[in-house]
């Protein structure tokens, strides 16, 4: 469709913008870095899983770059290979929220009346409802083994901040002519809404992306952390999760375990948001008087 | 009506110095691409209870100038080399070398400035009654109830009902009754000097016939001594004794009311009296200046008004004119005023050319 | 003497904006439609959370009859009845009337019996352990505002300089981080590797054979406790409200009502104050509410990273063990203390900003 068109094109330019400004360029860079780490990383590092019990928590060295963990196994191997999963659930999620946001966001700003009210309405008392709480909650009747519908479920509870932004950002757009000549030339809603005011949001929707990316990151690590949801492959959620239930925390020697994992999901947060920090900026020069 | 005497203002000793001299004032900001030369040497007397205009287009440097005086300029800005002496009763200080507590002081008490389109001057979760207590308490005047009839009888002064207003927030007042306050509270301490900047700039026209009638009341009646910061020449020539057009942050001319009107000699600003329309006058066709106002931080060589001028000649481009008595009180920096005058010999202005809110002048003229 | 105007404060000014019957200036009053709307709120979620129970997969209720009957060996009626009593619900009676009986229930506070430690009303475990997660949350957020907008108000006025920079990349840093995140960091680095604080006496929210009164013995104890859950809540968000507060300040620093302010003479001090800080400020609290939402929902699983026993620890506890009255009864005090929280931070608003209408 032009709309996924419109996405990679926008890609484009969002890509131009961001070297605007400098820690946002790092923070790209360092983001496309850690997704070819933990993307295509696993095909070329094999994932150390045998025990060796004679090299249990070793610092880092030459042959071990990031030290070993309680069974001896290699650290670095675990982050690399730990990544992809965590990426595949927020890619999911974040799509799939960003997809609803902009979808009924767009559609309700340009609709109005009743609707409007209804549908924000609805939105806001979402949006009260604090959102960790709701997760385990529901995690405790549903169970979520398998990765994409981990993916699903966060995504179908994760957009209503995202469609309020969307839907302002949508309100400001309305009133600009090409809308009004749309209107005029009576295309209808639908087409309004996807072939005139979606394509020309692109960027801000990039932006909403990224940012639900962050988002679902934050809300999967914390589920697992709190083993709410069985997930069996290694990631970095598991990692650290295994290493609090264990009571590796408070082992001095323990420490490669923790941290690494910690760091790699610390980095993967940082680098998003500074990316997408800047490309706010150089989106809408009036928000750098806000942040 | 006896609302609209101010009888509290004390006079001030007459001392025949003037209140407020500038001499070889030069402003300077420095940006990424250079130095912006904003004010470059402006030399200007200010005489007690006289009005004066400084009359530009924008980039002149006159709300420069005007802020240099209190000090409230960015830090960015240098104000040197010059002196601004400031003389009241036996008092005479250079206010750029006043201590910021004594500059804090100087303002609104000495010299209150009033900036233009009051519609942001006021803090929006404070009361105006709020605004003016903490004004008088920064100056050391505590005494409420005091504060508070000084307060009343200027609002009764500008014509606004003090009930309305003292208690009201700001954005619970118009724009003009905006203005009307600040125009009250500048005169809460009793200053010696006013500035106003663009006094009625934004405005609509009832409540600028309004502020203009109470400037005039504060000139006549008061005799305050006050400086107008416009690009407005009907304002220079409804309440100015005196006039100095202002071009490329220097004064280009200086003089009398009816010489700057009457008898222009500066090319500058015979072509800004020229480009204003008039109400008497046919559809005849508008004068206006060619090109722009020059670069401030690449200026052009000799008289920075030479490459938009008529009458330039070589030693325009070379030399850059002094002010030179053109006249009685009345000064020019041009190498060729005397053409000016042969010129207006030949085109004299229109009757009315000015003086489009006050007909009296143009019943005067045309009998 | 003419005026009656010595300094009363009021609220803006009575009379303009009046409208004409005193019923309709009641509903549109600014507190009053803030209340209501609060109201709503927990009415929709208390609703929602009634539906929840009974129409997920899984229902718990029938699952807890199941597990009865498996279990105790229990007939299908009585473990019915059981069931009914801890759910506080009627399974016989239609649908529309158990609603009716909930939400009945809810108004007299009857939020049923907790499944694992039976005889024990959901209400007393709240009660029990809800002052605790108030303390510490109250604590972070306070402290986390009150800083974050003082370190933003000193980053805009030293814009570009070392304090400004070195602050900007601390908050940015330290606000990606996820809070739970930051709880184990501190766990490691302060406790365990640097062993700067006590971790494992730390842990709980009272030390063993303290009682809780009102002296200042206690509180100490309890800001022992809660230093932790407190440090984590300052520092995940502490960082938005100082870039907020540096954005907003600097906007107001450019505004003309403080070259104004300047231009009569004030103080810096009282410029920085009622002037550039009170303006500056004001746009944060719109942001207010929903930290509160995030903390809160935060609590969740800071408590549970601390062993802090809070509301939200039990939260998880009555999670694990598939404690439903407990999880739907936390979980509807939770939602309602942000609905609350929310509806103070408006009427807060709405005291400070002159602007808003209030009749």
């Amino acid at each position: 469709m032009g709309v996924i068109r419109g996405f990679f094109r926008s890609l484009s330019t969002t890509l131009k913008l961001m070297t605007y400004n400098k820690a946002g360029f790092i923070g790209f860079l360092a983001t496309c870095f850690i997704l070819i780490v933990c993307l295509i990383g696993p095909f070329f590092i094999p994932l150390d899983s045998k025990t060796k019990l004679d090299q249990i928590y070793q610092p880092p060295s030459a042959e071990h770059w990031f030290g070993t963990d309680h069974q001896g196994r290699d650290i670095f191997s675990q982050i690399v290979h730990g990544g992809k999963d965590v990426i595949y659930v927020a890619v999911v999620a974040a799509f799939l929220s960003t997809a609803i946001a902009v979808t009924f966001g767009t559609m309700t700003a340009f609709v109005g009346g009743k609707i409007d009210g209804a549908i924000m309405g609805f939105t806001d008392i979402f949006l009260t409802i604090p959102q960790f709480p709701l997760l385990a909650v529901l995690a405790a009747f549903i169970t979520l083994d398998n990765l994409t519908y981990l993916g699903i479920f966060l995504g179908l509870l994760g957009w209503a901040a995202l469609l309020r932004a969307v839907r302002a950002q949508a309100l400001s757009l309305k009133e600009r002519d090409f809308v009004e000549a749309a209107r005029a030339l009576d295309l209808g809603t639908l087409h309004i809404v996807f072939r005139e005011l979606v394509p020309n949001m692109m960027t801000y929707i990039v932006i909403s992306f990224t940012l639900a990316l962050t988002a679902a990151v934050y809300t999967q690590v914390g589920l697992v952390l709190l083993g709410l949801v069985p997930v069996s492959s290694s990631n970095w959620g598991v990692m650290i999760s295994m290493a609090w239930t264990q009571g590796a925390i408070f082992f001095r020697d323990a420490m490669w375990r923790i941290m690494m994992p910690i760091l790699a999901i610390a980095l993967f947060q940082l680098s998003v948001i500074t990316m997408t920090r800047s490309l706010e900026l150089a989106f809408n020069p009036r928000l750098r008087t806000m942040v | 009506m006896a609302q609209n005497q101010l009888d509290w203002k004390t006079e001030d000793k007459p001392t025949g110095k003037p209140p407020l001299s500038l001499d070889n004032v030069h402003v300077g900001y420095a940006t990424r691409r250079g130095k912006v030369q904003a004010v470059r040497g402006v030399t200007v007397d200010l005489r007690a209870g006289e009005s004066l205009a400084l009359i530009g287009e924008s980039g002149s440097g006159k709300s420069t100038l005007g802020l240099a005086i209190v000090r409230l300029l960015p830090e960015t800005a240098q104000v040197s080399p010059g002196v601004i002496t400031y003389r009241r009763d036996e008092r005479e200080v250079d206010v750029l070398r006043l201590t910021p507590n004594e500059m804090r002081e100087f303002r609104w008490s000495d010299c209150a400035m009033v900036f233009q389109a009051a519609l942001n001057a006021f803090n929006p979760v404070l009361t105006v009654w709020n605004q003016t207590f903490d004004t008088a308490k920064a100056h050391g005047w505590h005494d409420k109830q005091a504060v508070l009839a000084r307060l009343v009888e200027l609002l009764q002064f500008v014509q606004l009902d003090p009930k309305r207003v003292i208690d009201a927030y700001p954005h619970e007042l118009s724009g003009g009754m905006r203005q009307r306050v600040l125009l009250a509270l500048s005169l809460l301490l009793n200053p010696q000097v006013l500035i106003l900047d663009e006094p009625t700039t934004a405005l609509d026209i009832i409540t600028q016939r309004t502020i203009i009638k109470l400037l005039r009341q504060l000139k006549e009646d008061q005799h305050f001594t006050m400086i107008f910061i416009s690009h407005d020449l009907a304002i220079a020539a409804e309440l100015a004794d005196r006039v100095a057009t202002m071009y490329a942050g220097r004064i280009v001319e200086l003089g009398t009311s009816d010489d700057i009107f009457y008898r222009p000699r500066h090319p500058y600003t015979l072509g800004l009296i020229r480009a204003v329309p008039t109400v008497s006058g046919g559809f005849e066709q508008l004068f206006s200046i060619p090109g722009s106002p020059p670069d401030l931080i690449n200026l052009p060589s000799g008289c920075k008004f030479h490459e938009r001028c008529s009458f330039a000649t070589d030693r325009c481009i070379q030399e850059e004119p002094e002010l030179e008595t053109v006249g009685l009180n009345h000064a020019a920096a041009c190498w060729n005023w005397r053409a000016v005058a042969e010129e207006l010999k030949l085109n004299p202005l229109h009757r009315g050319a000015l003086n489009v809110l006050d007909p009296s002048i143009i019943l005067a003229e045309a009998a | 003497m003419t005026t009656t105007a010595t300094v009363p404060e009021s609220l803006g000014s009575e009379q303009f904006n009046r409208s004409p019957n005193i019923l309709s200036r009641f509903a549109q009053n600014f507190y009053v439609r803030r209340l209501g709307k609060a109201l709503f709120t927990i009415w929709v979620v208390s609703t929602i959370i009634f539906f929840l129970i009974r129409l997920l997969p899984g229902n718990p209720v029938e699952q807890y009859i199941a597990r009865l009957i498996e279990t105790q060996g229990m007939d299908y009626e009585n473990a019915r009845t059981q069931a009914a009593a801890l759910f506080a619900i009627n399974l016989d009676a239609p649908l529309w009337q158990q609603y009716g009986d909930y939400l009945w229930n809810l108004l007299h506070l009857n939020l049923g019996v907790s499944i694992t430690s039976p005889g024990t009303p959901v209400t007393a475990i709240v009660a029990r352990f809800l002052p605790w997660t108030i303390f510490s949350v109250g604590i972070g957020l306070i402290f986390s505002f009150t800083f974050g907008i003082l370190l933003g108000l000193m980053m805009a006025y030293r814009r570009e300089g070392f304090l400004d920079h070195s602050l900007t990349i601390f908050a940015s840093v330290v606000s990606s981080i996820p809070n739970y995140l930051i709880g184990i960091l501190l766990v490691v680095w302060l406790g365990v590797q640097w062993k700067i604080l006590p971790i494992a006496q730390m842990r709980g929210t009272m030390s063993p054979g303290v009682t809780p009164s009102f002296s200042l013995a206690f509180l100490g104890d309890a800001l022992f406790h809660a230093f932790l859950p407190i440090t984590t809540y300052v520092l995940t968000t502490i960082g938005t409200w100082m870039l907020s507060m540096k954005g907003s300040t600097v906007g107001t620093l450019g505004e003309d009502f403080v070259t104004v302010a300047r231009a009569r003479g004030l103080t810096d001090w009282r410029i920085t104050t009622a002037y550039v800080g009170r303006n500056a400020a004001l746009p944060l609290f719109t942001q207010l509410a929903i930290a509160i939402g995030f903390v809160v929902g935060g609590s969740f699983l800071i408590e549970t990273l601390f062993l802090y026993q809070g509301i939200g620890y039990q939260l998880n506890v009555a999670i694990s063990q598939r404690d439903y009255p407990v999880m739907q009864g936390i979980f509807l005090v939770i939602t309602m203390s942000v609905i609350l929280a929310n509806l103070l931070a408006d009427f807060l608003y709405g005291w400070l900003d002159p602007r808003i209408k209030v009749g």
